[in-house]
């Protein structure tokens, strides 16, 4: 809230000495023209158009009319006769006022509702992703439920004509795609968790040792196999973070690598201060990242033009999404990259806090 | 043979999740006796006193924190806690009011039967030995010998520094029960768990961890469970 007034404040400060600034300039243009060149004619002109641009940079109705009752008493003042006194007997001046307060309300009348048609087209564009985002959800949902439903119908129909390498290869199917769904709604409960009711996320602090400690242990669990070379650290180092999301994220890093990193041998994740803040680095010496795709990597709305029908089990798209919003709402940094050898190569930033030096 | 099986009161109001844990148990040698709602379970608790209670929280009928209550009343049998509910902040609820441990939904059946073993193994154990005078307590390559206030790691001694030899000491006494930071704080420095606190057991427990030579990502002594607590794994 407070912020917010911060930021209404600073737009109106910015408004009013706009205003002033423009009032001014048209003051010395008409001053110029009536010593040096001793025209007459045009200073109502000027302060017109100086009122006209006024409307147009200043939010609201305000600057502009209060511009047009300025403008009118400077023309007044300063440039009709009597020269540097008020006179509001000479129809002339009032109508050049009138005229000024009616352009400076239908200006603004006007760009209001064009700020208003560009904040509905955004918010359109934002459906359009979140439609998108949902469509390309309910596509890979299905498709692994219709393993687990199938799978599980015909083991319980006709497991009896089936060997039991057949068997287990249904139910390793089932497992598989069951491991996949948990991962699916895990990000999905994030983004909804973060994106729609703009909810504050609550930080509390992690050490960072438990965290990756952490993090492996949930990965191996999915990747056995997997080797990760660690670098942290030597020191405490104690971050403020919401720990499930920031988890989430490394995990869905690493996944990354290893299901879209073809041809990989190496995954590492390393960790380091800079100043106040960790870097988190997660490397992969696989097939990089395409040139076209790099760009449109963290946004969501765009992933369903790489994610063809057939792309069952490459939550990239939102896996990566889900990332970039969790850092944004810690206030960190996200980028992908391809390293110059070979492979792809992510980073992210959050910042580390101060950590008691007594620890007895 | 039937009376010498471990009795195990299941408490969870989901048919299919019922069905499916009472299969796990009773495939492993366990005897299960069901219940769906709070109050069948505080009779079926009263009648049959089973030696481990799995507990859903989310009943029909009353919260499962009241069952937990209920039982804590006047015994220690062992409570894994069973919950949909990822919060970080229910899981330290149910563990502070007494529960020994916690699983989150979804789990695989190793998961589950792992748990299970460890609470009744570290109840039966805690049972009959107590914690004696002159008592060793010995895990893997790890002692302690109460009385010296030594840690021993593969007969070599570690060198802690008082704080962090009490709170070995407390895990090691709670071992395999999921320790919260509010209940390791009470322990060690009798306070509250405010963030000073816990950013104070945290840096001693990482220190701890690097002299019992723990690496991060590897089945290490000490477990840690992030925004919740940590545990010996027994």
């Amino acid at each position: 809230m407070r912020k917010e007034d911060k930021q209404k404040y600073g737009r109106s400060l910015k408004d009013g000495l706009l205003m002033l600034a423009i009032l001014c300039c048209a003051f010395f243009i008409s001053l110029l023209f009536q010593h040096i060149f001793r025209v007459q004619e045009h200073i109502t002109t000027i302060f017109v158009f100086a009122v006209f641009l006024i409307s147009i940079f200043t939010e609201g109705f305000l600057y502009g009319i209060i511009s047009a009752f300025l403008g009118t008493l400077a023309v007044n003042y300063a440039f009709t006769f009597p020269y540097f006194a008020l006179d509001f007997a000479i129809p002339v001046n009032l109508i050049s006022g009138i005229i000024m307060v009616a352009i400076a309300v239908f200006t603004s009348a006007i760009i209001t509702k064009l700020k208003n048609h560009e904040a509905v087209q955004i918010e359109s564009e934002r459906e359009t992703m979140r439609a998108n985002l949902l469509r390309a959800v309910s596509h890979d949902l299905r498709t692994p439920l219709t393993t687990i439903y199938a799978s599980s119908t015909a083991l319980l129909e006709n497991s009896r004509g089936m060997t039991g390498e057949q068997k287990e290869k249904l139910l390793e199917g089932i497992k598989e795609d069951a491991q996949w769904l948990v991962r699916m709604v895990e990000n999905l409960l994030s983004i909804t968790k973060i994106d729609s009711g703009q909810v504050k996320i609550t930080k509390t602090p992690v050490v960072l040792e438990e965290l990756i400690d952490s993090v492996i242990l949930k990965f191996k669990k999915r990747y056995p196999h997997q080797e990760i070379i660690l670098k942290l650290p030597e020191q405490v180092v104690i971050i403020p973070m919401d720990a499930i999301l920031i988890e989430q994220v490394l995990i869905n890093l690493l996944e990354n690598a290893v299901q879209h990193a073809k041809g990989m041998t190496k995954l590492s994740l390393k960790v380091w201060e800079e100043e106040t803040q960790a870097v988190f680095e997660i490397k992969d010496d696989g097939c990089g990242i395409l040139k076209k795709q790099l760009d449109s990597l963290f946004v969501g709305g765009e992933l369903t033009e790489y994610e063809a029908a057939d792309s069952h089990k490459k939550n990239a798209g939102i896996g990566l999404s889900v990332c970039a919003t969790i850092i944004k709402a810690h206030g960190g940094t996200i980028e992908a990259a391809n390293r110059k050898s070979k492979g792809a190569v992510f980073r992210f930033t959050l910042d580390t806090e101060r950590i008691w030096d007594d620890t007895e | 043979m039937i009376q010498n099986k471990y009795k195990i009161l299941l408490v969870e109001d989901e048919d299919n999740i019922r069905n499916l844990v009472a299969t796990m148990l009773d495939t492993a040698g366990y005897q299960t006796i069901l219940a769906d709602s709070c109050t069948a379970a505080k009779t079926l608790y009263v009648s049959y006193l089973p030696d481990l209670i799995i507990l859903d929280l989310g009943l029909p009928d009353l919260d499962g924190l009241h069952l937990l209550d209920f039982v804590r009343k006047d015994s220690l049998t062992p409570i894994i806690v069973l919950s949909a509910r990822a919060d970080e902040a229910d899981k330290v609820g149910a563990l502070d009011r007494g529960a020994n441990d916690y699983i989150t939904k979804p789990f695989g059946s190793g998961e589950l039967l792992a748990r299970v073993r460890a609470v009744l193994r570290n109840n039966r154990f805690s049972a009959q030995e107590g914690r004696l005078p002159g008592g060793r307590f010995l895990l893997k390559d790890l002692e302690i010998d109460y009385d010296g206030r030594r840690v021993l790691l593969k007969n070599q001694e570690i060198k802690l520094t008082q704080t962090e030899y009490n709170i070995m000491a407390l895990l090691s006494e709670n071992c395999g029960k999921m320790m919260t930071y509010a209940a390791i704080i009470k322990a060690i420095w009798g306070g509250s768990a405010q963030e000073g606190s816990i950013k104070k057991l945290q840096v001693n427990m990482a220190n701890i961890r690097k002299k019992l030579g723990d690496k991060p990502g590897e089945i290490n002594y000490i477990v840690n469970e992030l925004g919740v607590g940590y545990r010996l794994n027994g």
